[in-house]
């Protein structure tokens, strides 16, 4: 819990930084760790190599929105049924996975299937997606707050903070499922899955449960993401937006509690650093990216837990 | 009686691994199964874990029939089984490797108490380390606790399998191989491990093709030539029976 400590001077940012570019940056960045941890449960935590995260996102912002038209419920009611949905749709399709042992590389071709699929859905069930078109979103969530009632979040200061606040409850609850059992169990599927299950644990209930933890996590980020831009589209679930939190988990670290922050910080300020023309700008991203994953197999937050345990080895 | 086992068979194709099997073992006992390489020991001990289906036969564990149950449904009850050659979290502490072993005395520990345990782990994590350093010390490895797995030796990599089974509290468990491998003093200090596995309260079915080995401290003895139970009975009067002679020299002894 200690580690979740770099938290604080993030809330005491907007006192100091008033620039909304900086403020826009790390609302992104929030958003996005938030996917690259749903990622990093199942990735990170159970060792499943899943291309159905930004399935998940994407259905989360498309549902939050569609539910709370539909049925004229807050922001936070119509995430409740894209969660509901998402669970569905979790258990359905780890529920064909896992019963059929697919593993790794197989494991990612048929969950990056299954999100093209729904990707397809977005794309033509046009009379409630509106396709390729995407739709507008000018709803805003609505907060309670103690003395002011209900808030609309609409500027770029309340947004920092859902964010933040958001993101806060998110890796508090990843610790704390990482440090219980289902962690440990997850630990044991990703180390060696067939000693696991005769140290008498049920692999298959805990990849299901990985699968879907992972994919509500993903899909909180995919609500928060379509508000906060106002637009949603189908390209909310393509695979450059899986490859994207991937690149962000182990560029950061896998299996650690800060790597995807660490990862979304880098991945999303990066371009805004790099002051280049277009193609080059993208070049140079990528170049970037081949090096650390090269350089530093266990991602930057690994990086640093070497060198301070290092360190401390050497005094 | 603990486990009864009827009629079990494992065919692969045309191969019969395990014949028309059966046998018993009673609670507190340290049963030997022993035969020559390729008598379908391993392919027996897999089946009673779960780990391969049974083609044919049955398995009762207090009187239940398990035959075909999934490993960790197996181990759930109590029956837990460690490989002959060790499977390792690799990465892992040693002591973290008995950790990782806990669910399933954790979920007896809490049993529906383990959502809360969610919010704060200290008191069950503390029980949890206090019995896995038991496990190490009965499994004479709590020197090494803090070392990285990857630096055991292999006799030491055997006895940790040992000690993450003896983490799931198993009622019986079973042990593949465990001499195999091993130097002279790596055996000894394995026997008296096993003794006082046996002082502890759990019955042992063991597999080796070591005949002195076993023949040591087993209260019961089954050889196994060919996938078939060939003698049954105490150690002593199964080495001397002329068909498990016969099968270890290849010739009988008056011959």
């Amino acid at each position: 819990m200690k580690t979740l400590l770099f938290l604080v001077p993030l809330y005491l940012l907007p006192l100091v930084v008033r620039s909304d570019v900086v403020l826009t940056i790390l609302i992104f960045t929030f958003v996005l760790s938030i996917l690259a941890i749903g990622f990093n449960v199942v990735f990170g935590g159970a060792g499943q190599l899943t291309m159905f995260h930004a399935a998940a996102f994407g259905i989360g912002s498309y549902v939050t929105f569609l539910s709370m038209l539909r049925f004229g419920i807050s922001f936070w009611l119509g995430y409740l049924v894209a969660v509901l949905i998402v669970v569905l749709i979790s258990i359905l399709i780890g529920w064909i996975c896992f019963k059929f042992r697919l593993k790794e590389f197989y494991f990612a071709v048929v969950t990056l299937a299954f999100a093209e699929l729904c990707r397809l859905v977005a794309m033509n069930w046009t009379s409630v997606t509106n396709g390729t078109l995407g739709m507008l979103v000018l709803e805003k969530p609505t907060v309670w707050l103690p003395g002011s009632g209900v808030v609309r979040i609409e500027q770029t200061v309340p947004w920092y903070f859902l964010t933040l606040v958001c993101l806060t409850g998110v890796l508090i609850f990843s610790v704390l499922l990482m440090r219980s059992w289902i962690g440990r169990n997850f630990s044991a599927i990703r180390l060696n899955e067939d000693l696991a299950q005769t140290l008498g644990i049920d692999t298959f209930r805990y990849k299901l449960l990985a699968f879907t933890i992972s994919n509500v996590i993903a899909s909180f980020a995919g609500a928060l993401y379509g508000f906060y831009t106002g637009y949603i589209e189908p390209a909310y679930l393509a695979v450059t937006q899986a490859l994207d939190a991937i690149a962000m988990v182990l560029l950061g670290g896998v299996s650690t509690i800060l790597g995807p922050v660490v990862g979304a910080l880098v991945l999303t300020s990066l371009p805004h650093l790099i002051e280049l023309p277009a193609e080059i700008r993208v070049a140079v991203y990528g170049m970037i990216l081949i090096l650390v994953i090269l350089l530093m197999p266990r991602g930057i937050v690994g990086l640093a837990a070497g060198l301070s345990r290092g360190r401390v080895n050497a005094a | 009686m603990l486990l009864k086992v009827e009629n079990l068979t494992k065919r692969f194709g045309g191969l019969i691994a395990v014949s028309d099997v059966s046998f018993a073992i009673n609670k507190g006992e340290i049963v030997g199964i022993f035969g020559p390489n390729g008598s379908g020991k391993t392919t027996l001990l897999s089946l009673l874990a779960g780990l391969l289906p049974p083609s044919a036969g049955r398995v009762f564990w207090k009187g239940r029939d398990i035959a075909g149950a999934r490993p960790d449904v197996i181990a759930a009850l109590g029956v837990i089984k460690t490989f002959q050659n060790p499977q390792l979290f690799s990465e892992l502490s040693v002591l973290e490797h008995v950790m990782i072993a806990s669910f399933l005395a954790f979920t007896r520990m809490k049993g529906h108490g383990r959502l809360r345990s969610f919010l704060s782990p200290g008191k069950g994590e503390a029980i949890l380390r206090a019995r896995a350093e038991k496990a190490l010390t009965l499994c004479r490895l709590q020197d090494s606790s803090s070392k990285p797995a990857a630096e055991l030796s292999y006799g030491e990599e055997k006895m940790l399998g040992v000690a993450m089974a003896m983490m799931c509290e198993p009622e019986l468990l079973l042990l593949d191989e465990p001499a195999s491998g091993l130097g002279n003093d790596e055996v000894h200090n394995l026997e008296s491990v096993l003794r006082d596995l046996r002082t502890h309260g759990t019955t042992l079915c063991i597999i080796d093709h070591k005949v002195a080995f076993l023949a040591r401290f087993a209260d019961q003895a089954i050889a196994l030539q060919q996938g078939c139970k060939i003698a049954e009975g105490l150690p002593h009067d199964v080495l001397a029976d002329p068909g498990v002679v016969k099968a270890y020299l290849g010739r009988s002894h008056h011959a």
